[in-house]
């Protein structure tokens, strides 16, 4: 389950954010806010798209580094939220 | 994992104490071995709590000892330019020591050593007293935030002290502690307060003690009263989240960033940033745009220095500013420019608003957002300036400024949701056309905003772009050379994000290294003696960046009484508030005390004589002629050479006793005897604070010249042409006759008379003139005729010149032109009034280089005051009398004595 969405993540990132790049450069601990990959209207898209596919909701409080910079952590969190 | 490093127990017990006191409410306490926080938890991996002899403890003995030595040069460099105040290198000498125990510290005690750290720079940069307030008010914060009661009542009660400890910090009500704790204050709690009520209400850990009066008390921010708001999520999450020798690495390398920026700062404002008023051509008003922006670099020299400094403590913080001035849109620049302060309106604003609205659906929500932010930062830049300055500024170019940019923002915002920005994992082409279009075109309209929002007022904005259509010869080159160079530097890919991987790079490419290079190149330029004899110009330069003054602008501002009207406090520069927030309250300018006699004619005021008062916490009296001297009689005694000595407030002596102006002591040295004649001298001061070219003349004509004066010695400083603007401004706005036919056919020729005419402010001529037609009365509004006196300034001053040095033969005496400015350096620029004065049959005097290589604390009245103390005004007097020993003839000093000495005083 963990790498079902882990592939399902970097696949959504890589076609939405990261268009032409090597996936290979992608990797689970890449940081994506932290690294100017996702930008506020990036982060809300990626929201966006993880509540649909995972069908829970964010909380506001909820959309920061700490849950949202790495593959890993959006994982880690997805993860917290559906068990 | 590595063994862990065993605290010996004396060393336990010693310390104990720290880790008994430090856990917050939730936080159980910790043993000597364990890590003492989740972040520690993070680091504990790291080689910092390794055995000792392991590879890791060797490399970061090496990296502390190098980092060490690099600190000690940036102290060098610091005190070489004298980089911002003498608090920040008291600061960074207690940090530098600090970084050296806090790194050989166990982990588990670093954090407790950091905050007894901060709070000992409390003390060391504010006093002991103001220090301890500090302390203790700030820790009342605290409490309040950790009250068992309801996050609102919480809230509500911070709201009120807020509200108490504005009331303060407007000085309505009295205190123990002095205002200057207010700033710091403001800095430490302002915002942080609201980020860690945050945490408090949505994370479930609790923050330890430690960590808490580490994140609000946090080391440097005691010398930087605008500070990056620091989230404290962030804070505590990368504490020691990675190795800690490349922390210290990135440290070093941010300071190193920080002090670069401050000295190209300097740069740009002595040598490119100037008065807007005073913008003549197309090119001046392109350097001058220019240089508005450029200015920024304190701002974010400072940022870098902080985030810096926290990274030798173990703060892996993120970036403050990104290559801002490469921003290629204005959701970008919006993304570069200080981003924490993008982070914590996205964290407090932003998402909440957009999860709120959401439910609109579409791109309302993001819209709405955005404007909410934009509105908010609005906002608080007031309150934070109220903080800082202890005014609101609330003006509408502000509004205009974060309005337009805020819109601009939305647009591009909306522009992404539709075709999405691409970002790249790796480096992008060397160069890009497009990049580089996009680059200089949003730098541009950047630059055009950024001076907006500096303006004095829209309407001076306005007014300035008047010289856009004066193109001077080289004016088309420059510009052609801005945009060539722009489009180079812009289409390059610069760098990518800061990365820890430093183990592909070259050694020649190695941070530690660079960084210590970079040091050393600025400590070598910091010495023009090496290269004066090759490169004057470049000597010249950089020793005029050693200094932390004033640029002519703000000395101006800064020296002068007279520009009331032109003076806008809330958009005073950094720098010279940094100069006046430390003036007392009760240092009022000369018009505002009973020294000083309003008048309804050309002169518009004057000693009031008899007066006695205390000026700058010194006796000032006046005599009963309106002069800051003995009484004198009209008719010169024989065997007496008399001066009569005109000028501002230099000459009155401002900051020093009576008995203390270079007038006392020149004529005290004079009779002494020394030039070999048995004369007897009187100088008369006739010196009015605040007073410019145009009212020495009116003084000399008025009263001087009825004391028979042999010579007249009119003083002034490289800036005299602003105070005679200022002055024939207030005279036609007050509709006050000017009693020269010359000089009132030249401010006629200029049109600002029109300032006095009947009738609504309405700019530009020629809409006045339609709406004249119309039948509407009109006059020129104040911001426009700001503009257009100071074109014809020279014109002015020269026929002030002549008309001083006329009146002067005319009463047989001879005119001198005393060249002196306050305690600072000398003129960059040739100052065109002394060819002026040559030409116009002055003798002329030179003192604008006499406080060169001297300790000019020790001659000036005041930290925020650099007119002549009582030995700077002996040094006046001093050269003074030298010049008139080597001028002896053409003071007519050479002509038969009297055999007798008539008076004696």
């Amino acid at each position: 389950m963990i790498q079902d969405i882990k592939e399902t993540l970097k696949q959504h990132i890589l076609k939405e954010f990261l268009p032409g790049e090597d996936p290979k450069e992608l990797t689970d601990t890449t940081p994506l806010i932290t690294g100017g990959i996702l930008d506020s209207i990036a982060t809300l898209q990626l929201v966006a798209f993880i509540e649909e596919r995972y069908a829970f909701t964010f909380q506001a409080h909820e959309v920061d580094v700490k849950n949202l910079d790495t593959i890993a952590a959006i994982t880690n969190f997805i993860l917290s939220k559906k068990l | 994992m590595a063994k862990r490093f065993q605290i010996p127990a004396h060393v336990s017990r010693v310390v104990g104490f720290f880790r008994i006191a430090w856990p917050w409410s939730g936080m159980s306490s910790t043993t000597a071995t364990a890590p003492a926080s989740k972040a520690s938890l993070a680091a504990s991996d790291t080689a910092e709590v390794s055995a000792p002899g392991t590879a890791g403890q060797v490399r970061d003995l090496g990296t502390i000892a190098v980092v060490s030595i690099q600190l000690v040069l940036v102290l060098l460099v610091i005190h070489l330019f004298q980089l911002e105040s003498r608090t920040f290198f008291h600061v960074m000498v207690l940090g530098t020591v600090g970084f050296v125990i806090h790194a050989l510290l166990p982990l588990q005690y670093r954090l407790s050593f950091f905050t007894l750290l901060s709070l000992l720079a409390i003390p060391v940069a504010l006093g002991l007293i103001d220090g301890i307030f500090l302390v203790v008010l700030g820790l009342l914060l605290i409490g309040v935030c950790h009250l068992p009661v309801r996050m609102a009542a919480r809230v509500f009660l911070l709201l009120a002290i807020g509200a108490l400890f504005a009331v303060w910090r407007m000085d309505l009500l009295p205190a123990p502690w002095s205002m200057a704790i207010w700033p710091i204050l403001g800095a430490m709690f302002m915002f942080r307060l609201a980020l860690y009520l945050y945490t408090l209400k949505h994370e479930e850990k609790r923050p330890t003690l430690a960590q808490t009066l580490a994140y609000f008390f946090m080391l440097p921010n005691v010398c930087f009263p605008l500070y990056p708001v620091i989230d404290y999520s962030t804070f505590i999450r990368t504490y020691y989240d990675r190795d800690a020798g490349r922390i210290y690495e990135t440290g070093m390398r941010w300071i190193v960033r920080g002090l670069l920026h401050l000295l190209l700062y300097r740069f740009v404002y002595l040598h490119l940033a100037g008065d807007p008023i005073g913008l003549l051509t197309l090119g001046d008003l392109v350097q001058f745009l220019l240089a508005t922006f450029l200015l920024y670099l304190r701002i974010s020299g400072q940022f870098h220095l902080i985030a810096g400094v926290l990274h030798l403590y173990g703060f892996r913080l993120p970036e403050t500013n990104h290559l801002y001035y490469l921003a290629s849109s204005f959701t970008d620049f919006w993304r570069r420019i200080n981003i924490y302060w993008k982070d914590f309106m996205m964290k407090l604003v932003y998402y909440p608003s957009y999860f709120r609205l959401r439910s609109w659906g579409g791109n309302a929500p993001l819209v709405a957002a955005t404007v909410i932010v934009f509105l908010s930062t609005w906002l608080l830049h007031s309150y934070q300036w109220f903080w800082l300055r202890g005014g609101f500024r609330l003006e509408p170019q502000d509004a205009l400024f974060w309005g337009v940019l805020g819109a601009l923002v939305v647009v591009g915002s909306l522009r992404e949701m539709k075709s999405p920005r691409k970002p790249r994992l790796g480096r992008g082409p060397a160069w890009s056309a497009s990049l580089a279009l996009r680059r200089l075109a949003t730098f541009t309209a950047i630059c055009i905003l950024w001076s907006l929002w500096s303006a004095d007022t829209v309407g001076s904005w306005l007014l300035m772009w008047m010289v856009a259509g004066n193109v001077a010869p080289g004016d088309l080159w420059l510009l052609a050379g801005l945009v060539l160079g722009g489009l180079l530097v812009a289409g390059r890919t610069w760098s990518v994000r800061e990365t820890d991987d430093n183990t592909t790079r070259s050694f020649y490419r190695q941070p530690a290294l660079q960084s210590t290079a970079l040091l050393l190149g600025i400590l070598v330029l910091g010495n023009p003696d090496l290269y004066a004899r090759h490169s004057p110009q470049l000597a010249t330069t950089v020793a005029s960046l050693q200094r932390s003054t004033l640029n002519a602008r703000d000395a101006a501002l800064h020296h002068k009484g007279y520009y009331e009207k032109l003076d806008n406090n809330s958009r005073m520069s950094m720098q010279l508030w940094t100069k006046q927030a430390q003036k007392p309250a009760h240092w009022v300018g000369l018009p505002d005390t009973d020294a000083y006699r309003r008048r309804d004619d050309f002169l518009r005021g004057d000693l009031r004589p008899g007066a006695k008062i205390v000026f700058e916490d010194q006796p000032l009296s006046v005599n009963h002629q309106g002069m800051r001297d003995r009484d004198y009689p009209l008719a010169k005694p024989a065997g007496t050479y008399r001066i009569a000595l005109l000028g501002p407030s230099h000459v009155m002596g401002s900051g020093v006793a009576d008995g203390e102006t270079f007038a006392d002591f020149l004529e005290e040295r004079l009779n002494r005897g020394d030039l070999g004649d048995n004369r007897h001298y009187e100088v008369l001061n006739f010196g009015v604070a605040g007073y410019s070219l145009l009212q020495q003349l009116a003084l000399l004509e008025e009263r001087a010249v009825t004391f028979q004066p042999d010579a007249v010695f009119i003083t002034d400083s490289p800036g005299l042409k602003p105070p005679v603007v200022a002055h024939l401004l207030d005279v036609v706005s007050s509709r006050v006759a000017i009693p020269y036919p010359g000089l009132d056919a030249l401010v006629r020729r200029t049109g600002v008379t029109a300032l006095a005419d009947p009738g609504f402010p309405v700019p530009f001529e020629n809409v006045r003139a339609l709406l004249g037609a119309l039948g509407m009365e009109t006059r020129m509004p104040w911001v426009e005729a700001v503009r257009r006196l100071p074109l014809s300034a020279d014109s002015l001053v020269q026929w002030t010149l002549e008309r001083i040095a006329a009146v002067t033969r005319g009463h047989g005496a001879v005119p001198v032109f005393v060249a002196l400015d306050v305690v600072v350096d000398p003129p960059v620029k040739e100052v065109r009034a002394l060819q002026d004065a040559e030409a116009a049959g002055f003798l002329v005097f030179n003192l604008f280089d006499l406080w060169q290589n001297r300790d000019r604390r020790a001659l000036i009245i005041a930290e925020w005051d650099e007119h002549p103390n009582a030995a700077g005004s002996r040094l006046i007097a001093e050269r003074l009398f030298e010049l008139m020993q080597q001028h002896r003839s053409e003071l007519r000093l050479d002509a038969a004595a009297p055999q007798l000495r008539t008076h004696s005083r």
